[in-house]
C-alpha cells in the first residue's frame, strides 16, 4: 500500500509542523488524511489480518518519521516582541551610554556599549579631553558585573534577609546616631572622587559631628596629596603632565603600571615618545628620556632608558643624592640640606656618575623636566622629588596643582565604635589586625560589598553593592572634570550604591542615587534642576568647563627641611635582613578582582605568570640563599609568616622580595579554584598600608609550587623580531629597521622589473585583480615606541570577542585562548659575557660550560637562564602579537576544508562552522597566533571539580560535549557578558584575531545604509576602531584602510621605521610594526652605547662582530 | 579437496561492492535531497498563536511592511511588532474579537505574544536586513509574496547557496530603492541586464562573496 505519512499527534490549533510538499499544494487527498484522527492503517488494526501486516505498517511509518516527515524535525522557536514598544529602541542596534569607572584618585571616562539592554563592552569616552584609552581593570569590569559569585542577597548575620528589613536597619542606625550626634558611629570608606559622596560626607559631618569617617585604601595613593600639600602649604594634589616633559626621573614611581592614573600617564608618556618623522635637527630631543630608580621590575622600568635598581629603603638616600646634585648643578645648594640622608647610601663610582649625569640632564631641561615619586615610597622621597621639581621649574609646566579635599581619618580611628558601616572596602582581608580590633568593639557591622567577602562574612548586615555599570553616580577625573556614572541596566540583584547607604544614614528613607546625583549636579551648575543641562551632562558624560583650575603655590623649603630631618637612614638589606615590597597586582589590584577570570588568566605584564602570585626575587638573592624557581619559602616579619613560591625576576633589586597583593582568598569559584586558593595572601606580613617593610627573614619551606608562565623564553636569541635603535643611530640611518634580518639582505634573490622579489607563486591579487576590493584594504600598525606592555588590549579583545578562560591547568599545556599576547623580551648586557662576542660564548657553551653564570648562551635550556648574571640589569622590550593577516597566509594553504580563507579586503578570515579541527593552520603559522578550542571552554563550569593531572579524575565538565551544561546560576549570568555580534565558538574549532571583523562589517553596513541609492560606500577614516586600538591607553595601535593614502595607518606605514615581523618569509603581513627608538644618554656610565637586542642580533649575523664596550667612542651606528 | 564455501559465495564480493555503491548512492541522494534547506525548510507554515493574515493587512489594507517591521531599515533584525502597534488600529477595529485576545493582553500587561519563528539562520550566520533593504533588495526575494499569504510560509531555502545566487549576480535581483517594499513590482523585460546592471554600477554594489561577509 502507499505509505502515507501519519498525522502529527498535536492538535490543530497548537504548533503544527510541516509534513510534506503536498501540504503546500493543499492536495485534497492529503487534506482528507489530515482530517482523520488516526493513521490510515489504524482503523484496520481492529481487523488486522496478521501481526506481520501491522508491523510492516507501523515500522514503515516510524521509518519515515526518521526522515522528519512527521513532527519534531524542527523544534519550535519563538519570537517574543514587546507588549509596548519602548521609545527609541531598535532590537539589534547597540546603544552607547557615557559613564565612568570610579578609581581611587579619579575616574576613567567610558562609553559603555549596551547590546539588547545589557552592557557588554566598555570603551573610552571620545568626548573627554583626556582621550586616554582604558586600563585592563575597566575592560574586565564588564565580567565583574556578571560575576556569579557576586553578592546577590541582603544578609542579616549570614541569613538571607529582605531588602526592606535591611533598609529598616539602616534607618534604625540613623535614628540612633542622630540622637547623640553620631557618637559611636564609624564609617569606613575607600578614597573616591565623587562630588555626591563629598556632599553627603559633609552632610554627615554636619549632622553627626561625633561620627568618625575613616578613609582606608589597601593601596594608598594619598601620599601624593600629602607631599604636595606639605611643600606648598595648601591642601593640593599634583596633576602630572608627562606629555610636556622631555626628561623624566622616576623614584620608584610605576606611573606606567601600578599608579592609579596609569592610563592617563601612559597616554601622555606615549605622546612624548611617538615620532612623526626623523628630524635630525632635534637630536636627542626627538623623544623624551626616562630615568628610573626602582626596586621591582615594573612597566616603567621596561620603558626606561636608564634604570638603577636599589632596594626600596635605599631609594630615599639615592633621591637625596640626586637632589643634592640637582641643587648643586643649579647653584641652589643652600636651599636644602640632604647630606645626612645622601651619605647613608654606599657609593661606588658608577653610581656617583649615574647620579651626576642624570642630574645634569635634568638641569639642562629646566621647564621640561619632571621628577615623580612612587606611592609606595615614604614622604621624604616625595619631598625630595618636589624639591627637585621646584628647582627644575616643573611646577606650572609639567606639574599642575589642584585643590584637594582634606585627608580622612585612618582606619584605626574606627576602633571603639559601636556601629561600623563599611562602604565597599574589605578591611577584614586587607587590614586584618586593625579590623579585628574594630570588630571586637563593634556591636553592629554593616558592610556594603560587591562580594560576600571576608568583611561581609563578619558583618551583622551585608548589603549587596551595585556595580558602577548599574548605578547612578558621579565622579571627577583627575583633571577635575565632573563625569557622570549612569546605569546601563537595572541593578541585577537590587544592590545599593554608596550614596544610597549614606542617604539612609542621613535619615532619608527613600534615598536613591538618581536624585542624589541630580541634586549634586544642580549644586555644581549653580541652581535649578535644569533638564537640558542634565541631559547634556548624561549624553556627553561630562560637565564642560568643570576642570579644576590650577593652583599656584610657593615652595616651603623650611617645611621640606623639617620633613627630611625626621627621616633616619635605613641600612641596606642583606641576606638576613630582607626587604619586602607589597605592590598592587596588575591582575587583581588589591584583591578586589581576585574572582575575575579574565584578569586571573591575564599573563602578568612583567612575569607572564597566570593564576598565581609569586615572591619575586633577584638572581643574586636566590643564588646566595640557595633557592630556585618554584621553591616555596616562608617569609617572617613582625612575628608573622607568609609562605609563597619564588620566581626569579630579571631586574629585581637584591635582597628584596616582591609580593603582589590580592591573592590567597578562601571563597569564590575563580579566587579559590578547586578549594585551593589562587596564590598566597601577602597581607598578614604587611604593616598598615606600607609600600615595603624591612628586616624580614626568609627560609625554605621544603616544598615547591608549580608556576605557569606563558613566556618562558626570555631572550630574543638574536632574532630581530623587535627592532630597535638609539636616537642618534636612528637619525643617522632612519630606515635601519628595513635592513635587519633576511628581508634586508635580498641582493641574491631574483627580482621583477619593478624591483620586488620574484616569487615562485604570484600573489593572488596580482594574478586575479578582481579578487581584491577596490574600496577597502585593511591594515594595522603597532608603534613599539608607544606600547608599554600594560595588556589592556588583551582584555579588551577578550571582552569584545567572547574569548573563554581556560584555567591554570590548560594554560600549563599552552592552551591559553587570548587572541592577542604581549611578548616581552629581555636583552643582555654584553659586558656580562665571558669573553668577546656572544658567538664566542655560544661556542664555549656548546662544548659544555652551560651553567656558567657569566655567559649568555642563546641556545641553552630555559631553566638555566634564571642563573645567568646578565639578567640582573636587562633591557626589556614588549611587542603585542596578534594575527598578522598575511597576504600570502601560510595558514590558508594548508586548511583541508578551506575554513580559513582570504577575503577581498585583505583579511584572513575564519569560518568556524567549517573548521574540523585539523590544527594544521596553527602548525603552519610562524607567528603562532592561532588558538584552538581543545575543549568546550564556553560550556565548562568555571571553577569547580577536580582539575588534577589525571585524565580520569576530571569531572569539571570538560568532556561533556554538546550535552554538557554549566550550573544554572552561571549559565544565565555569564552569557550576559557575551557580545552578540561575535560567534561563540565550540570545541574543536580554531580561532584567531579577526581585526574585529564584526566592527568592520558593522561599519561597512552602516556606510551602505547611509549611502542607500548612491555609490558612497567607502568607509570613512576613523569609523572603525578595533577593540585593541580603542582600549590602548598609549594609542599604540592604528588600524585603517591602506588604500586611502591619507589614512593614519597609511601614513604610519610610509615611515622608515615600519617593518614586518618575520618579513623574510615573504608572507606580506598586513600588521606591521614601527621600530622602537630609545633615548640612551651617551654620557651615562654603564656602556649604554648600543641597544643590547641589536648587539645580540649583530653578533649572530656577523661572526667577526665585537660588542661595544664602555671605552669605545661614540656609537658606531646600526648596520 | 571439497569446496569449503558454496559456489554462490564467489559472487559475494562483487555483490557487496555493487550493493554498497547503490545503497551509498541512494542514502547520499536521499540526504542531499531531503535534508537540505531547500527541502527541509521550504513550506514550513507553523500555526501562529494569533491568526494574523498578511494578505488582509499588507495587500487588502495596503499597510507598508515598515509600519510593523519598523526596525528593518536600521537594524540587522527585522522586528515583529509590539502589541501596541497592533492596538493602534485594533483598539477600535475588532476591539472585542476573541481572536485578538492575546494581543490585547500583551498590550495591557506586557506579556509577549508567543509568535513562532519561521525564518532563522544558524547562529554562525550574521544576516543584516538594513543593508539589503536600503540597497535595492526587496522582501519578496527571500520571503516570497508575503502580501499574498494568509499564513506566513517559509518560501525560499535561505541556505548559503541561495544567498550566493544573488551575491554572485546582484543585477538579477536588484530593484530601485523606492520599489523595495512594493512586493508586487515586476521587473520589466530584460531589466537584469539593463536596469539592474546600471543600478549595480551606479551604486557601486559589491555584495561580497568572502566568508567574512556573513560569518563572524
Amino acid at each position: 500500500m502507499k505509505f502515507i505519512p501519519p498525522v502529527c499527534p498535536e492538535p490543530e490549533t497548537g504548533p503544527q509542523y510541516f509534513r510534506s510538499p503536498e501540504a503546500m499544494a493543499d492536495s485534497a487527498q492529503l487534506q482528507e488524511w489530515a482530517e482523520r484522527e488516526f493513521p490510515a492503517g489504524a482503523s484496520e488494526l481492529t481487523v488486522a489480518e496478521s501481526r506481520r501486516d501491522f508491523m510492516k505498517l507501523m515500522s514503515a511509518s516510524f521509518m519515515l518519521a526518521g526522515f522528519g516527515l512527521t513532527g519534531c524535525r524542527r523544534p519550535t522557536e519563538h519570537i517574543y516582541p514587546f507588549g509596548k514598544q519602548p521609545e527609541g529602541y531598535l532590537h539589534g542596534v547597540a546603544q552607547h551610554f557615557a559613564t565612568a569607572m570610579p578609581t581611587r584618585t579619579g575616574a576613567i571616562p567610558l562609553l559603555a556599549k549596551s547590546s539588547d539592554g545589557r552592557p557588554t563592552k566598555v570603551e573610552p569616552n571620545p568626548l573627554h579631553p583626556d582621550q586616554a584609552g582604558t586600563d585592563q581593570f575597566a575592560q574586565a569590569s564588564v565580567l565583574g558585573l556578571y560575576d556569579p559569585d557576586r553578592a546577590q542577597h541582603f544578609r542579616n548575620k549570614g541569613n538571607i534577609a529582605k531588602r526592606v528589613d535591611a533598609l529598616d536597619a539602616l534607618s534604625q542606625i540613623s535614628k540612633r546616631a542622630a540622637a547623640n550626634g553620631g557618637r559611636g558611629l564609624a564609617i569606613i570608606a575607600e578614597s573616591n572622587s565623587s562630588p555626591t559622596r563629598a556632599r553627603l560626607q559633609a552632610a554627615i559631618a554636619a549632622k553627626l559631628p561625633n561620627a568618625v569617617w575613616a578613609t582606608y585604601d589597601a593601596v594608598d595613593s594619598t601620599i601624593h596629596t600629602q607631599a604636595a600639600s606639605l611643600v606648598t602649604g595648601k591642601q593640593v594634589t599634583p596633576y602630572f603632565k608627562f606629555a610636556g616633559a622631555k626628561r623624566i626621573l622616576s623614584l620608584d614611581c610605576d606611573f606606567l603600571g601600578s599608579e592609579d592614573e596609569m592610563y592617563r600617564y601612559t597616554r601622555d608618556f606615549a605622546k612624548g615618545r611617538k615620532i612623526a618623522k626623523p628630524d635630525s635637527a632635534q637630536g636627542f630631543e626627538l623623544i623624551s628620556r626616562l630615568y628610573t630608580v626602582e626596586s621591582l621590575m615594573t612597566l616603567t622600568g621596561f620603558s626606561a632608558d636608564h634604570r638603577m635598581r636599589v632596594a626600596p629603603s635605599q631609594v630615599a638616600a639615592l633621591a637625596a643624592q640626586l637632589a643634592a646634585e640637582v641643587l648643586k648643578q643649579s647653584g641652589r645648594t643652600s636651599l636644602l640640606n640632604t647630606s645626612t640622608l645622601a651619605a647613608s647610601l654606599k657609593v661606588d663610582v658608577t653610581l656617583k656618575n649615574w647620579v651626576a649625569e642624570c642630574a645634569k640632564d635634568l638641569v639642562a631641561h629646566k621647564g621640561a623636566a619632571l621628577v615623580v615619586a612612587g606611592q609606595g615610597q615614604p614622604l621624604a622621597v616625595h619631598v625630595l622629588a618636589h624639591a627637585m621639581n621646584e628647582v627644575l621649574g616643573a611646577f606650572g609646566k609639567t606639574i599642575e596643582l589642584h585643590d584637594a579635599p582634606a585627608a580622612g581619618k585612618p582606619l584605626a580611628a574606627a576602633v571603639g565604635a559601636e556601629t561600623v558601616v563599611v562602604l565597599g572596602a574589605n578591611p577584614a582581608y586587607t587590614a586584618s589586625e586593625t579590623w579585628s580590633q574594630i570588630a571586637k568593639s563593634a556591636k553592629t557591622i554593616v558592610h556594603l560589598g560587591s562580594h560576600e567577602d571576608e568583611t561581609g562574612k563578619t558583618a551583622t548586615w551585608h548589603l549587596p553593592a551595585a556595580h558602577y555599570l548599574e548605578s547612578w553616580g558621579d565622579a571627577r577625573t583627575s583633571d577635575g572634570t565632573v563625569v557622570a556614572i549612569q546605569p546601563l541596566i537595572a541593578p541585577l540583584f537590587a544592590g545599593l550604591t554608596e550614596a544610597e547607604v549614606l542617604g539612609h544614614l542621613l535619615g532619608n528613607p527613600i534615598a536613591n542615587s538618581y536624585s542624589l546625583t541630580r541634586e549634586t549636579f544642580a549644586a555644581l551648575t549653580a541652581g535649578a534642576l535644569d533638564e537640558e543641562k542634565w541631559k547634556k551632562f548624561l549624553h556627553d558624560g561630562l560637565l564642560e568647563g568643570s576642570a579644576a583650575p590650577a593652583v599656584s603655590g610657593s615652595f616651603n623649603w623650611t617645611a621640606a627641611a623639617t620633613a627630611l630631618g625626621l627621616v633616619t637612614a635605613t641600612p641596606a638589606p642583606s641576606k638576613e635582613k630582607l626587604e619586602v615590597i607589597f605592590h598592587r597586582d596588575a591582575s587583581v589590584d588589591d584583591g578586589r578582582y581576585t574572582n575575575n577570570g579574565w584578569l586571573q588568566e591575564l599573563p602578568d605584564p612583567i612575569t607572564k605568570l597566570v593564576w598565581d602570585n609569586a615572591v619575586l626575587i633577584s638572581r643574586e638573592t636566590a643564588t646566595q640563599l640557595g633557592w630556585k624557581n618554584g621553591d616555596v619559602i616562608a617569609i617572617s616579619a613582625n612575628g608573622r609568616t607568609v609562605e609563597g613560591g619564588i620566581w626569579i625576576q630579571p631586574g629585581m633589586a637584591d635582597f628584596t622580595l616582591g609580593l603582589a597583593l590580592g591573592y590567597g582568598r578562601k571563597w569564590g569559584r575563580i579566587a579559590s579554584f578547586e578549594d585551593k586558593s589562587v596564590g598566597f595572601d601577602a597581607y598578614p606580613l604587611r604593616t598598615g598600608t606600607a609600600g615595603f617593610i624591612t628586616g624580614a627573614s626568609a627560609k625554605s619551606a621544603n616544598r615547591t609550587h608549580p608556576f605557569i608562565c606563558t613566556q618562558d623564553h626570555w631572550t630574543l636569541h638574536g632574532r630581530p623580531v623587535v627592532r630597535e635603535a638609539n636616537v642618534d643611530q636612528f637619525l643617522k640611518k632612519p630606515d635601519f629597521a628595513k635592513h635587519m634580518d633576511l628581508d634586508g639582505h635580498t641582493e641574491f634573490l631574483a627580482k621583477n622589473p619593478d624591483g620586488s622579489i620574484k616569487n615562485i607563486y604570484e600573489h593572488p591579487y596580482k594574478t586575479h585583480p578582481e579578487l581584491a576590493s577596490k574600496s577597502h584594504q585593511w591594515g594595522m600598525v603597532v608603534d613599539l615606541n608607544a606600547c608599554t606592555g600594560c595588556s589592556a588590549c588583551v582584555i579588551a579583545c577578550q571582552s569584545e570577542n567572547n574569548i573563554p578562560i581556560v584555567g591554570k591547568d590548560q594554560v600549563a599545556k599552552g592552551r591559553e585562548m587570548h587572541w592577542m599576547r604581549i611578548d616581552r623580551y629581555y636583552a643582555a648586557d654584553p659586558r656580562k659575557k665571558e669573553t668577546g662576542s656572544i658567538l664566542a660564548a655560544f661556542k664555549s657553551n656548546v662544548t659544555g660550560s652551560q651553567g656558567n653564570p657569566d655567559t649568555v648562551n642563546l641556545v641553552e635550556r630555559d631553566e638555566l637562564q634564571a642563573t645567568k648574571r646578565w639578567i640582573d640589569d636587562p633591557q626589556v622590550v614588549t611587542q603585542p602579537m596578534m594575527c598578522q593577516h598575511c597576504e600570502n597566509a601560510p595558514c590558508e594553504s594548508v586548511c583541508p576544508v578551506n575554513a580559513t580563507a582570504h577575503d577581498d579586503e585583505g583579511l584572513n578570515v575564519m569560518a568556524y562552522n567549517r573548521c574540523v579541527g585539523t590544527r594544521y593552520c596553527a602548525n603552519n603559522c610562524a607567528w603562532k597566533v592561532r588558538r584552538f578550542n581543545f575543549f568546550d571552554f564556553n560550556k565548562r563550569p568555571i571553577g569547580g571539580g577536580k582539575m588534577a593531572d589525571s585524565f580520569f579524575k576530571l569531572d569539571i565538565g570538560l568532556y561533556k560535549g554538546p550535552a554538557g551544561v554549566r550550573p544554572g546560576d552561571e549559565v544565565d549570568i555569564i552569557s550576559m557578558a557575551r557580545n552578540p555580534d561575535v560567534t561563540v565558538r565550540m570545541r574543536g574549532v580554531m580561532e584567531k584575531c579577526t581585526f574585529c571583523q564584526q566592527r568592520i562589517e558593522g561599519a561597512k553596513i552602516s556606510q551602505k545604509v547611509k549611502a542607500g541609492a548612491s555609490n558612497d560606500v567607502v568607509v570613512k577614516e576613523g569609523a572603525i576602531q578595533t577593540a585593541c586600538q580603542q582600549a590602548c591607553p598609549a594609542g599604540a595601535i592604528t588600524f585603517g584602510n591602506i588604500l586611502d593614502p591619507n589614512s593614519a595607518v597609511s601614513k604610519l606605514k610610509k615611515q622608515d621605521r615600519n617593518y614586518s615581523v618575520l618579513g623574510f618569509l615573504d608572507n606580506k603581513p598586513r600588521t606591521t610594526y614601527l621600530a622602537r627608538i630609545r633615548n640612551l644618554n651617551p654620557a651615562m656610565p654603564e656602556g649604554h652605547k648600543q641597544i643590547w637586542t641589536v648587539e645580540e642580533y649583530r653578533s649572530i649575523s656577523d661572526p667577526h662582530f665585537m660588542p661595544e664596550s664602555k671605552t669605545d667612542g661614540a656609537a658606531k651606528g646600526a648596520k | 579437496m571439497s569446496d569449503i564455501f558454496p559456489k554462490w559465495t564467489n559472487k559475494l564480493p562483487a555483490m557487496v561492492i555493487v550493493g554498497g555503491l547503490i545503497v551509498g548512492g541512494v542514502v547520499t541522494a536521499g540526504i542531499t535531497y531531503y535534508m537540505t534547506p531547500k527541502y527541509a525548510r521550504v513550506g514550513y507554515t507553523p500555526v501562529q498563536p494569533v491568526a494574523f493574515s498578511h494578505a488582509i493587512h499588507a495587500d487588502q489594507l495596503g499597510l507598508d511592511c515598515r509600519y510593523c517591521h519598523n526596525g528593518v531599515e536600521k537594524s540587522w533584525y527585522s522586528n515583529v511588532p509590539a502589541a501596541s502597534t497592533c492596538m493602534n488600529c485594533h483598539n477600535q477595529v475588532l476591539k472585542d474579537d476573541p481572536k485578538l485576545a492575546l494581543v490585547r493582553e500583551s498590550a495591557a500587561t506586557g506579556k509577549p505574544v508567543p509568535w513562532v519563528q519561521i525564518h532563522k539562520t544558524p547562529d554562525f550566520v550574521y544576516f543584516n536586513h538594513a543593508v539589503h533593504v536600503n540597497r535595492g533588495v526587496s522582501c519578496v526575494h527571500c520571503h516570497g509574496p508575503v502580501n499574498k499569504m494568509d499564513e506566513v510560509r517559509h518560501s525560499k531555502s535561505l541556505g548559503m547557496s541561495f544567498c550566493l545566487e544573488c551575491h554572485r549576480d546582484p543585477a538579477a535581483k536588484i530593484r530601485p530603492n523606492d520599489q523595495v517594499f512594493n512586493l508586487d513590482w515586476q521587473a520589466p523585460e530584460g531589466f537584469a541586464k539593463s536596469g539592474g546592471a546600471k543600478l549595480v554600477k551606479d551604486w557601486n554594489v559589491h555584495p561580497g562573496e568572502s566568508c567574512s561577509v556573513c560569518h563572524r
